[in-house]
């Protein structure tokens, strides 16, 4: 890009061509040798200084590498340059290495000083906008476009102009009326040069809908520039969309009908044409850039019912079903479900009108006769299932057995039909109501009677590993790449055992449920699916270094970071596995960097490509991931995790807390504007139904139909609001968009039943009476229950605003805890320091008193309640867990605070003497003595309290302890005693033993932990692993805990050469025996990382004991 | 049940369930971005009812002369659709918009030479090899080079197997 040819930055190209070189081979030395030859001969070329400093960047050696940027940049300023010296090459680098440094600034303040020199130099300009476009700076984007523009009146520079307009409307707060500025220039420019790339007509239509000039747009798109959009069917959807925004639905139901006859397969355009046919009411993306890739436009499936007169819903329902009926004619490949679905759906909509005849029912046997052997088949029949009553769906049911034992179809689609049944049976909810065998709950029994449901859920389960092993024979052929036949069956088992364990606490299921998925993993390595459930399943049975091991197997990188590592992150960050944590929060944190460093060039690359509607895109999109929920927890946890593992002294603590600026940054990146703006980007479809999100588990609350359900379990998990559908596993999860919300499927059937026996119709909330609308999809409730849930969805928002705001404070106030001790102990006193002392004073009580509002308390209530407890009138049980460790951190702050401030509060009687060290000690004797007596043994089971004792030692007692150390430096300066006056000495001896009591309190705490973790670790392995395996290996005839074992263990023993050599191999090596011992032994080392901790926790209090 | 459209940003939140197949790699941004910046007619995603991404196909196309190309960067499905020649389909559009749009000559693409399931079904649709690649991937295992002349190569030159194989640094694009 250099102005003149063979010349770069005014020096002779052969001159730099070897630095180059040498740097792209990372010959640095070499480079740098080179370049300082050439400086020698150009000392005052921008270009020449400029190379050096990209050198020293590349090196390390970065604050040189400025010096020497700004250097150039100050001859670029100073001198008379010419053209050659100042061009888009020497301005380039120059920008690449401010980028480099963070300084886009400088490298604006480069281009911005070039421009003004050379107004009319495009390269220049264009570098400009560049700076521009990576600064985010949309209105002065557009004024270089328009300048650009104004030079040459190419088409793309327009554009760059409308983008930057578009992106002022869209993501800041830019005014409508820059729309019609951009239509007039739009219109200006075809009236002379017309428009030449598809991009530019897209924007152009995006501008016009955005005004609402939806027949504009539509004379548009159907003239000559419309036949621009290349792809057919991205054009007639265009139009449907135009068209019903304009309310011309009968001409949008017919563009629709001619995008189904190109694609007959294609289930959203046929959901916009029924809804236009049947004027439902719709909700369209309005994101300017979305108009070719706008996932579904029509929300919950038209499920708001129609205002049509009956006679014309009825033409028009005869009319759609005479056109899909057609469609199903022409298209003869087998595969296309579309047409079939959409013959259910609309029998749906005639139901939502009142209709009850049978052809729902039909609709739905005729779906599965076609594809009831498909993976997909439940999940494309859950949208409807909240249409059928729960008689309707066990006689579906039934049919859908008949018709599978009646067909005279191959194995391998019988085989898809009878996983589709086992799946049907977790969509419709009746896992979750079979009952344990000997659980007969009468309700239960009536509806057994009523519905015919098969006798019992251990059953269901073990039939879904019978029927796997017994098929493994059709796999035998199969190449190891591919997924075995039945493979979801294990996953529905495991999911099975997972609810009879909940129902029976029956720690025996629970491990079978995670036997099963080994087993299946030990035939096929790459089912991911098991590995995610076996995340779950080992972090909830205290296995976390194993879930973390399966985690790592799902190789999880790049945006999947994002997406799911909500999967394990939460766990580690509560555990004593401070590698692991530390090692996935560098990765996560390395790629949102990288990728927030190098959005703004990839939006040039759209610009420069002319891929405008991407341009908008992708600043949206950078927008919601750096506002992302999980960056800021992530960024939050990083320094407290560094503040947790460097605190052996408190000089390293301080060395972390300046690197945060006195814990300040963490404050800034939680202001109230930033946490009002989180985005929730996780992917939760994948968790299991019992975790929905990762502070949720049902296994954690005893089974009970109902209050299971109750209202504070319908929480929306995260996102945006769209409109919801059902999906179910065992729980039916009412969705609106990304936002989940969870309700039982025997809610529903609770609901139902009362229904049919208003006698029992007892203490029905008006929750239960909204579901129950829901059911019937009166329209005037479901809207009432969406106002509900959107409410909710807010108050989960705030949950996690709460937490973050609350963690983003500690930094800060271990900081100002730190200062607070030294201050008030200090012997002499500094001046000026004591203003500064009472205003960090100040500061930190104003931030207890923050703190204090994020548990929902305020300040005052705050100290009452931790001085309740310390005084043993109220108890931390009496609060929920994650309580035990905020009122700690809490007590630990508020004592720092009142060592040196001029109110103190919690004095003792005497007036004099503070009492907040004594309220820690109490607080620390009585949490530690609270968990240890409910923790149960890690080895009996799930639901140890290990997280909270880790959060409590690693936590509040750490930063206790740093008070502790700042109050002795300045008792003891030198480290050494030394003489003090009579007044010094009386205090240092009265703190001295304050403090030392607090060691030996912190000690004795720590010390009773880890002889806990001492005796969990009591007896040999193989002890610990026979109390497991009795567990599971109960030898019992009857069904129970083991039944689903002994048929793998069968299947395994009794496995022939007729599988194949990969299966067969893989039988003869499986033993559930080192599946149990690998969990015993992760449990034990998990164990022992925590022990380990507890012990370098009493060796530093030990010296500080010593110290003194 | 196949809404075919154009890829976008927001789609790369929601594709965990195809991306987290083992023979699917998950790229850095910039390699997904640049696609979408450059070829967004060669990135589309299949949808099922509730919007669930069923798969995805990416690719490009470039080269001078006669070897102008649409190239497949990747094309995967979720394992709950496949067995329903939704890769197939996927191959289609792209081949249509190289066809039809670009006006390129062929059709081309790499796959492991151990993932024969991959190669029968690129077979099925018409590709031959035309060349090995020596060590492609991670420079362990070979890759092959499959490709599909387009109606604008009438002879089908394109598609005539080279006799040896060639070493990564031979080819003209990456």
């Amino acid at each position: 890009m250099t102005s003149k040819p063979g010349l770069a930055g005014g020096i002779p190209e052969r001159r730099v061509r070897p630095i180059w070189d040498a740097v792209d081979s990372r010959q640095f030395k070499t480079a740098l040798k080179l370049s300082t030859a050439l400086l020698a001969k150009h000392p005052n070329s921008p270009y020449a200084i400029a190379l050096k400093a990209l050198i020293l960047e590349r090196t390390g050696r970065l604050d040189e590498a400025l010096s020497v940027c700004l250097e150039a940049k100050e001859l670029l300023h100073s001198s008379n340059l010419n053209m050659v010296q100042m061009d888009d090459l020497t301005l380039s680098t120059l920008q690449i290495v401010f980028q480099r440094l963070d300084r886009l600034d400088l490298a604006t303040q480069c281009y911005e000083h070039a421009c003004r020199k050379f107004p009319n130099n495009l390269e220049l300009l264009m570098g400009l906008f560049n700076c521009y476009v990576r600064e985010y700076s949309f209105v002065k984007q557009q004024q270089t476009a328009i300048k650009l523009y104004k030079i040459v009146a190419e088409e793309r520079f327009l554009l760059w102009a409308i983008c930057s307009i578009q992106l002022q409307v869209l993501c800041s707060s830019g005014g409508e009326k820059l729309l019609s500025l951009a239509e007039a220039l739009l219109k200006k420019h075809i009236a002379s040069h017309s428009l030449h790339e598809p991009e530019a007509v897209v924007m152009y239509i995006s501008i016009l809908e955005q005004q609402a000039k939806y027949e504009d747009a539509l004379d548009i798109l159907s003239g000559n520039l419309g036949s621009l959009i290349g792809i057919e069917v991205d054009r007639l959807r265009l139009q449907g969309r135009l068209l019903a925004r304009a309310c011309n639905y009968t001409a949008a139901a017919e563009i629709y009908q001619k995008v189904l006859q190109a694609r007959p397969d294609d289930w959203g355009s046929f959901l916009n044409y029924l809804g236009c046919l049947l004027g439902t009411d719709f909700s369209w993306s309005t994101s300017g850039s979305s108009q070719l890739c706008s996932s579904d436009n029509v929300v919950f499936q038209g499920c708001k019912s129609t205002n049509l007169p009956l006679e014309v819903f009825d033409s028009r329902i005869e009319s759609a079903l005479s056109f899909v009926q057609k469609l199903q004619m022409e298209v003869h490949d087998g595969l296309a479900r579309c047409p079939y679905l959409a013959s259910i759906e609309i029998e749906r909509q005639c139901r939502l009108r009142g209709k009850t005849d049978a052809k729902l029912l039909e609709a739905l046997l005729n779906y599965f006769q076609r594809f009831g052997h498909l993976s997909c088949f439940a999940s494309d029949l859950e949208c409807f299932s909240s249409t059928l009553t729960q008689i309707e769906r066990a006689e579906i049911l039934g049919r859908f057995i008949e018709i599978s034992e009646s067909s005279k179809l191959s194995p391998l689609k019988k085989l898809g039909q009878a996983i589709t049944i086992f799946k049907l049976d977790e969509v419709f909810g009746f896992l979750t109501v079979l009952p344990v065998e000997a659980f007969h709950l009468v309700l239960f029994l009536i509806f057994l009677v009523l519905l015919d449901i098969p006798p019992e859920l251990v059953e269901t389960s073990t039939k879904m590993v019978d029927v796997y092993c017994k098929n493994l024979v059709l796999s035998s052929d199969l190449d190891p790449q591919e997924n075995m036949h039945g493979e979801e069956l294990l996953q529905m088992a495991s999911s099975a055992l997972v609810m009879l364990y909940w129902r029976t606490r029956c720690y025996g299921y629970l491990l079978e449920a995670l036997l099963v998925l080994e087993f299946g993993l030990n035939i096929r390595k790459y089912v991911w699916q098991y590995k995610l459930s076996l995340v779950h399943l080992y972090s909830y049975v205290n296995a976390l270094p194993l879930a973390y091991e399966w985690y790592g197997t799902l190789d999880t990188k790049n945006i999947l970071l994002e997406t799911v590592s909500h999967h394990i992150m939460p766990q580690l960050f509560v555990s004593p596995l401070w590698s692991e944590t530390s090692a996935l929060l560098k990765d996560y944190l390395k790629f949102m960097d990288d990728y927030l460093r190098e959005a703004a060039d990839l939006t040039f690359l759209a610009y420069r490509h002319r891929n405008y509607s991407k341009v908008i895109e992708f600043v949206q999109f950078k927008e919601r991931l750096e506002h992302s929920n999980q960056y800021l927890a992530a960024r939050i946890e990083y320094w407290i995790l560094q503040l947790k593992q460097e605190t052996n002294t408190l000089e390293e603590a301080e060395c972390i807390l300046e690197k945060l600026y006195r814990g300040m940054q963490l404050l800034e990146l939680s202001s109230d504007e930033k946490l009002n703006s989180l985005t929730f980007n996780e992917d939760l479809q994948l968790r299991p139904w019992w975790s929905p999100s990762s502070h949720v588990n049902y296994l954690s609350e005893p089974f009970d139909g109902v209050s299971a359900c109750s209202r504070e379990n319908l929480v929306p998990i995260a996102g945006d609001i769209g409109l919801p559908r059902f999906q179910a596993s065992g729980l039916a999860i009412l969705q609106y968009g990304h936002c989940r919300l969870f309700l039982t499927d025997n809610y529903r059937l609770w609901m139902e039943s009362l229904a049919k026996y208003p006698a029992r119709n007892r203490g029905s909330t008006s929750i239960l009476d909204s579901l129950f609308q829901v059911q019937l999809g009166t329209r005037g409730r479901q809207e009432q229950l969406v106002g509900e849930y959107k409410h909710q969805a807010c108050e989960n928002g705030n949950i996690v605003r709460n937490v973050l705001a609350r963690k983003s404070l500690v930094p800060r106030l271990i900081y100002l805890s730190i200062q607070s001790a030294t201050t008030s102990l200090k012997e002499t006193v500094e001046p000026n320091a004591s203003e500064k002392d009472a205003n960090s004073n100040g500061e930190l009580r104003f931030l207890l008193e923050k703190y204090a509002r994020s548990i929902g308390l305020s300040f005052d209530d705050a100290v009452k309640l931790i001085f309740e407890i310390s005084k043993g009138q109220r108890s931390f049980k009496d609060f929920g867990t994650d309580m035990v460790v905020d009122c700690m951190n809490f007590a630990v702050f508020l004592n720092a605070w009142n060592l040196c401030s001029n109110h103190p509060l919690l004095l003792h009687q005497d007036g004099v003497n503070l009492i907040s060290w004594n309220v820690v000690e109490n607080l620390v004797n009585t949490c530690i003595a609270e968990q240890l007596i409910c923790a149960r043994r890690v080895l009996d089971g799930p639901g140890s309290n290990l997280p909270i004792l880790v959060q409590l030692i690693t936590e509040p007692f750490t930063w206790h302890a740093l008070v502790i150390k700042s109050c002795l430096r300045s008792m003891l300066p030198l480290g050494k005693k030394k003489k003090k006056s009579g007044l010094s000495d009386h205090l240092n001896l009265r703190h001295l033993s304050l403090v030392s009591n607090s060691i030996d309190c912190l000690s004795n705490g720590i010390q009773k932990v880890h002889k806990w973790l001492e005796d969990q670790m009591n007896g040999s392995e193989d002890s610990r692993l026979d109390i497991l395996l009795s567990e599971v290996k109960v030898m019992q005839s009857v069904t129970g805990p083991g039944s689903v074992l002994r048929i793998l263990e069968e299947c395994a023993s009794s496995s022939h050469e007729e599988l194949g050599e990969r299966i067969y191999g893989a039988l003869q090596l499986w033993s559930s025996t080192d599946v149990i011992r690998k969990l015993v032994n992760s449990q034990a080392s998990l164990l022992l990382k925590f022990q380990d901790i507890c012990g370098a926790k009493l060796k530093m209090l030990e010296v500080m004991k010593r110290s003194f | 049940m196949t809404t075919i459209r154009r890829f976008c940003c927001e789609d790369l939140l929601r594709f965990a369930p195809v991306n987290f197949d083992h023979l699917t790699e998950t790229f850095n941004m910039s390699f997904y971005m640049s696609y979408l910046a450059r070829w967004p007619d060669y990135f589309h995603v299949a949808e099922a009812p509730g919007n669930r991404i069923m798969g995805y196909i990416m690719g490009k196309v470039e080269g001078q002369g006669e070897s102008w190309h649409g190239h497949v960067t990747a094309v995967t499905v979720a394992c709950e659709y496949r067995r329903q020649q939704l890769a197939k389909k996927l191959m289609h559009l792209l081949e249509d918009i190289s066809d039809k749009i670009d006006k390129a000559y062929f059709v081309d693409l790499f796959v492991r030479a151990s993932n024969m399931p991959a190669i029968k079904m690129y077979e099925k649709l018409g590709y031959v090899v035309y060349r090995r690649v020596l060590r492609y991937y991670s420079g362990e295992e070979d890759g092959l080079d499959m490709r599909k002349a387009l109606s604008r190569d009438v002879e089908k030159k394109s598609m005539i197997p080279l006799k040896r194989p060639i070493t990564p640094d031979e080819l003209e694009y990456d």
